[in-house]
């Protein structure tokens, strides 16, 4: 289960529309208990894809190992990514599915016409072929 | 001895350590040595051919080694590994 804390995800909601109608990504930073994931800050990330960014998102992995420095001083841990679905559902597709990694959970989120609809959780496997839905809690 | 930095979620196959310091000659050597000590934490870093599996990116200090010498990059004293899973996506 992943927990999103009122003021985290009113940044990742922000992130998203600021995006819009491009895909914007970002890392979830909180802490893990008993299995169970909480999240008090939002980190908003950079796009890095060079194309057109309207169905596509790539991590900078020196922003990543910035993310993670920045982390570790504030004790807490990187316990997912979150990216946005501009016009599309909230689903995990076959290209999140082959780029992600079984570390963490993917918060999909979609925004429809500009405004946030819907979101998601996602666990995938370590081989990268099937990724099971994880219950997700934020409060608004 | 390198340090190599763990990411939260391998931390509980390195008994809660945020970092392992090991020592190798090369960031291959080091990642071996680790995931030898550590036997769990190795399908997450490697495939079943001993490969590093694809999502994972390795830094020494502030260089991704695909840009060095790959897995026979140099390792030193005072150097920091970093493991930096790959992640993008598209719907
Ligand atoms: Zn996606």
């Amino acid at each position: 289960m992943i927990q999103i804390e009122k003021e985290a995800w009113e940044v990742m909601v922000a992130h998203a529309r600021a995006a819009y109608p491009r895909e914007c990504c970002g890392a979830m930073l909180g802490v893990e208990k008993d299995g169970a994931r909480r999240v008090s800050v939002a980190r908003p990330m950079r796009n890095a894809f060079e194309g057109a960014q309207e169905d596509t998102y790539v991590l900078d992995p020196s922003e990543q190992l910035q993310v993670e420095k920045e982390a570790r001083a504030r004790g807490l841990s990187v316990l997912g990514i979150f990216h946005s679905h501009p016009d599309c559902d909230a689903y995990f597709s076959r290209r999140d599915l082959e780029n992600s990694c079984p570390w963490y959970s993917f918060v999909v989120l979609s925004v429809k016409k500009g405004e946030f609809d819907h979101a998601n959780s996602f666990l995938p496997n370590f081989d990268q072929t099937a990724a099971e839905k994880e219950q997700l809690e934020y409060s608004i | 001895m390198a340090k190599i930095l763990i990411p939260t979620p391998l931390r509980h196959f390195v008994n809660g350590q945020d970092a392992v310091e090991i020592a190798g000659a090369t960031v291959g050597e080091c990642l071996e040595k680790l995931t030898t000590d550590f036997g769990d934490l190795r399908k997450n870093l490697f495939n079943d051919e001993g490969k590093l599996r694809s999502f994972v990116n390795v830094y020494l200090n502030d260089e991704d080694i695909r840009y060095l010498d790959k897995t026979a990059t140099a390792a030193g004293d005072r150097d920091t590994i970093s493991i930096v899973p790959s992640i993008a996506g598209g719907r």
